[in-house]
């Protein structure tokens, strides 16, 4: 009669555990899955309303192809034509395809071999570039991969956590309850965040505020620290890291005044911070998109890395460097090789890498060199296919990304609704998302859970997989795409990445909680803990990094005085396509804000809640102001969660050269009061 | 009141082998189920067989009772919301419910309140001396009993016992009050609650007073529709009874006095040290907790009391303000204005909290003083007024503050 069914949240990569209440195969409600070990029965404020979006009225249900301007219902077997039509003409470099941290991990493996053996280009990207490819470009010389290397849940072992650029109260809620329940045992807290959000001002014990784009400078600092008092861990650098030489000559060179005055964070805080943390028996530095989106992204993350290393804080449940994730998948769809410079299981593009997968899947010649990155796919290629992700919101620079799109000769969007990036498609495809098909992700802490099909998808809508595999079959390649079911998928992806080897849909499902990669074989119990022995690089020591502070690429002037960072809500997702759709949540916080500190406010005359021109260089938006000491005077921030007020209008499209990543976090903006 | 109390077990040998305690309860089930008294029974199964992920359930289909046969003591569903949000979801208008004591005086509450038609009811009570809460129950199985949690197919607590048995017939005892000094053991509100025995239900089933014969279990009628059920079961054939002894009734009420007893001592250890706070010191110790909220309305979603369609906390009611963590002060604190009187200490807000608040506790702290000064305990009995609903003289003369909001200070210091 009426039935829990139990699944996994929607929204970000923490993974935790719902029950959705179903009655005649509709959702009518949602109960606390207890037994969950992620969540052991709470939620968020997202998680707790997360299935309304699935009911949107305007859920997209047919495939679309624009005629004489405008987006007209069609067949599939049409809107998949006019596609062949174009695509079987294209010179591979010249196709991209943007998959999405909402994927499975059948999708997105569907997904690359689509791009690699259709089209026969790297041209595969993913959002995750937009948020952690520093992550990969800093950890993976360093430690030598980019993943948490402990559980999630062992979070709360840690006696002094580092929370760095993460406001991990609002954006990860539950590895806050973790760092919740470190704090009652004892732990430190030590926030580096220039805001005096709600995690520096209910979670930290020691709030390092520092000027945006200064992470180096406060981390070199912090190691100078430690070095300098003989805090390291001398054993661990001995027996497990390299290049300790190197970053003492490079850190005793520092001057301690100049670095304060770059920071503004006082040395007296960063001695404080340093010395916790080295004392740490168990010491974790969690970070996301602070430390990230910028253009040192890469050399935030080693230095990061090398704090961690120089401590010992590895090789121990609760230690260790933690990307988070923000999506569901945003962990899944990288390791299923959505970058253009990895294969599955992370394998390096090369001529080997492609004949190895040329051998599993049974084709030749596939492409072995990286093709662009996704902002440059944006601009570089004359044919797009975007999956479940939407560059008009997301991408920096939007009004470049616009014409960029609307120059396209065919840009195909598949969605789940007709988002702001696929209002300029010429063909759209309905997609099911979640609880609507079967498959698996992987969550923060290499975290597999599967997610079941409970509900039908709207209309014609369809699994990701599903209709990548048509329009292989269109294209001439049902040879290579004939899986008759996701879990035949996940089988290949055993095949092609080991560490998935041991993890099957029968075992995902007897395991609340799912299994944590490496999980080699169907005996093993999966790995909580990464790194105990040896680190991932060719020598498995960490490499320790000398990096310097560089300046943003766009600071502030007279022209454009104030730096703008951008960020998240805890009420809201991403690019809002969800979570503005789900009446709780838009009515919490239903328009676009800035926050100005008050001194600015005053100065400018500006009263909470007045609407302002906030303009940089590439754009302008209108915006109400939320007057707050979160920010210092020189900084703004704006959430990138409102069409209306688009935050993405005004950052700046400069890339870290590492990484690919845009300068997010930082960028000179202008207000006008009127 | 003379009680009506019996020892029964089902007159099926299968129906008695399966269930716990001679099966008495599934037979009572089937009963009303066959014989159409009621159209459905709520109660509680293990879902794909998990003794850990207890689910509420209807079931019409008398051959699916067997299911459920059996108590769970490592899992905590909420069988008193199930009812308030998805009964009117079925065409079937009258259920059995199958409850403990504080699902059944949730219930109770709000049949006062006109959301459950206590007419269309039974409620088959069941003794209860608290539950873990899952993840904490499959840690206390391999750190402390050493045992895969699957390999668990019953548990007991008994005088302070927890003892649990396994697939292979072994079974493995510890001290409850070791378990939860160690972080384990039942849900803090369960080590606090001194409400055992289910009165306020139309039955009270439980094992207590009938050791001497495990296939017995002691039924204690509280109704006249109890009564009935009894009188039409023993015809029908479906259970027998026999009357317990003096000495089985003497010792049933020992044993729940010594619970009740261990209850007590339970709230002073919690509740002293807030007591020994002053008031300004007290108000900070609650507002620093708040200050940890996030606004998932976790709490308000959970208890089983919170049933206003437009609930004034919502965004869209302007009453708080939106858009920030924590909230006002205002938000825990209407909750608590609006619940406290009537808490039946469930600890439903506490389990769901993802930020650890002590909600349970702030509850009963206040729903122990009220419950003293208007003499009244949420979920006893259908005909006594929840306290915000009606006036007594003494509440002039109350000198006695909770908690003095005038003092709220800190939340501002925080702000700056």
């Amino acid at each position: 009669m009426i039935d829990y069914e139990s699944t996994i949240c929607p929204y970000c990569g923490c993974g935790c555990g719902i029950n959705l209440v179903i009655k005649d195969g509709k959702i009518i409600g949602q109960e606390p899955w207890k037994e969950h070990p992620v969540n052991e029965g709470t939620n968020c404020p997202k998680g707790r309303n997360a299935y309304q979006f699935l009911n949107s009225e305007d859920r997209l249900k047919k495939p679309l192809v624009r005629k004489d301007g405008e987006l007209k219902e069609t067949t599939w077997d049409n809107a998949l034509d006019t596609i062949t039509d174009k695509l079987k003409d294209v010179k591979p470099e010249r196709f991209g395809l943007l998959a999405s941290g909402k994927n499975t991990n059948e999708d997105a493996y569907v997904l690359q071999k689509f791009a690699r053996v259709v089209m026969g280009t790297n041209n595969i990207e993913y959002c995750g570039r937009l948020c952690h490819s520093p992550t990969a470009s800093g950890l993976g010389p360093t430690v030598g991969s980019g993943v948490m290397p402990t559980s999630e849940l062992d979070i709360e072992t840690s006696d002094c956590i580092i929370l760095a650029g993460v406001n991990i109260k609002e954006n990860f809620p539950m590895l806050a309850m973790r760092v919740i329940r470190a704090k009652k045992k004892g732990a430190t807290v030590i926030v580096i965040d220039p805001r005096k959000n709600a995690t520096a001002r209910y979670l930290g014990d020691i709030h390092l505020q520092l000027k945006s784009g200064t992470d180096v400078a406060v981390l070199n600092v912090m190691m100078k620290i430690i070095l300098d008092q003989g805090l390291e861990d001398t054993a661990f650098i001995e027996s497990r890291t390299t290049g300790i030489e190197e970053l003492r000559e490079h850190l005793s060179s520092l001057e301690m005044e100049e670095m304060e005055s770059i920071s503004k964070v006082p040395v007296d805080k960063l001695e404080e911070a340093a010395l916790r943390f080295a004392e740490a028996e168990r010491g974790c530095i969690i970070f996301n998109q602070g430390v990230n989106q910028q253009v040192t992204g890469t050399d935030n993350v080693k230095a990061v890395a090398s704090l961690a290393l120089i401590t010992g804080q590895y090789g121990k449940p609760g230690t260790g460097v933690c990307p988070t994730r923000g999506q569901i998948n945003g962990e899944g769809v990288g390791e299923m090789g959505c970058l253009t410079v990895f294969y599955p299981g992370f394998k390096r593009v090369s001529e080997e890498v492609a004949h190895e997968f040329g051998e599993i899947w049974g084709v030749k010649d596939l492409p072995s060199e990286p093709g662009y990155t996704y902002i440059k796919m944006l601009y570089e290629t004359d044919i797009l296919y975007i999956v479940g992700t939407n560059p008009m919101m997301s991408a920096p620079d939007v009004n470049n990304v616009r014409k960029a799109l609307e120059d396209k000769d065919l840009l195909i969007v598949q969605d789940i609704f007709l988002t702001e990036t696929a209002e300029l498609a010429d063909v759209v495809l309905p997609a099911a998302t979640w609880v609507e098909r079967e498959g698996v992700h992987a969550y923060v802490d290499r975290r597999v859970q599967k997610i079941n099909k409970i509900v039908d998808a709207p209309g014609d809508a369809k699994p990701d997989w599903i209709i990548t595999c048509m329009l292989a079959e269109k294209m001439g390649y049902k040879e290579y795409f004939d899986y008759t079911s996701s879990s035949e998928i996940l089988d290949e992806i055993g095949r092609a990445f080991p560490a998935y080897a041991g993890i099957d849909y029968q075992r995902l499902e007897e395991n609340p909680g799912g299994l944590l990669w490496p999980c080699p074989n169907k005996d093993h119990p999966g790995t909580e803990t990464f790194f105990t022995e040896k680190f991932n690089t060719p020598d498995g020591l960490g490499h320790l990094q000398v990096v310097h502070h560089k300046p943003p690429a766009e600071a502030p002037d007279n022209d454009y005085p104030y730096v703008l960072t951008t960020g998240r809500s805890i009420f809201h997702y991403h690019t809002g396509s969800m979570s503005r759709r789900t009446p709780r949540l838009d009515k919490e916080e239903p328009k676009a804000f800035v926050q100005i500190n008050p001194s600015v406010a005053s100065e400018r005359g500006i009263k909470d809640k007045d609407m302002i021109t906030l303009k940089s260089r590439r754009g302008s938006i209108r915006i109400k102001a939320r007057i707050t000491n979160d920010v210092q005077e020189g900084l703004l921030f704006v959430p990138f969660h409102f069409a209306e007020a688009c935050a993405n209008v005004l950052t700046n499209p400069e890339l870290d050269p590492n990484s690919g990543m845009p300068e997010y976090k930082i960028c000179a903006v202008k207000l006008e009061v009127k | 009141m003379s009680a009506e109390m019996y020892l029964a077990k089902a007159s099926d040998e299968n129906m008695c082998e399966k269930g716990e305690d001679g099966g008495a309860v599934t037979s009572l089930l089937r009963y009303l189920l066959e014989n159409g008294i009621v159209g459905a029974v709520l109660t509680i199964k293990a879902r794909n067989g998990n003794r850990y992920d207890g689910v509420p359930t209807l079931i019409d289909d008398p051959e699916d009772l067997t299911d459920t046969a059996g108590s769970l003591h490592c899992t905590t569903p909420n069988i008193a919301r199930f009812a308030r949000e998805y009964l009117e979801e079925i065409s079937e208008k009258k259920i059995a419910v199958v409850c403990k004591p504080c699902d059944a005086r949730a219930i109770i509450e709000l049949a006062k309140r006109e959301q459950l038609n206590r007419d269309d009811l039974t409620l088959i009570g069941l003794n209860c001396t608290g539950s873990i809460s899952p993840v904490t129950a499959k840690k206390m199985m391999k750190d402390e009993f050493y045992v895969e949690p699957s390999e668990v197919i019953k548990e007991d607590i008994d005088e302070g016992f927890l003892t649990i048995t396994f697939k292979d017939g072994n079974t493995k005892t510890k001290e409850l009050k070791e378990l939860e000094e160690n972080g384990y053991g039942r849900r803090e509100n369960c080590r606090r609650c001194n409400i055992n025995i289910p009165r306020m239900a139309d039955i009270a089933c439980g094992k207590w007073g009938a050791e001497e014969d495990e296939d017995m279990t002691f039924i204690e009628i509280c109704s006249d529709k109890g009564s009935d059920l009894i009188n039409s079961a023993i015809e029908g054939g479906y259970i027998q009874i026999q009357k317990p002894s003096t000495q089985n009734i003497r010792t049933r009420e020992e044993k729940n006095n010594a619970e009740i007893g261990r209850a007590n001592e339970q709230r002073k250890i919690d509740f002293g040290p807030i007591e020994a706070l002053d008031i300004r010191e007290r108000l900070n110790y609650w507002v620093e907790e708040f200050n940890k909220c996030i606004k998932c309305y976790g709490c308000r979603d959970a208890c089983p009391l919170c049933y206003c369609e437009e609930c004034i906390l919502e965004p869209n009611r302007e009453f708080i303000g939106i858009g920030r963590i924590p909230p006002d002060t205002l938000f825990p604190l209407t909750r608590l204005s609006h619940i406290a009187d009537s808490c039946v200490n469930c600890g439903q807000c506490e389990e769901v909290c993802p930020m650890d608040l002590p909600l349970s506790k702030l509850f009963s702290f206040l729903n122990d003083r009220l419950s003293e000064m208007f003499d009244y305990t949420p979920g006893e009995n259908m005909d006594d007024t929840p306290p915000l609903a009606s006036f007594h003289e003494n509440e002039i003369n109350i000198e006695d503050t909770i908690l003095d909001v005038t003092s709220l200070s800190i939340e501002k210091s925080k702000e700056n």
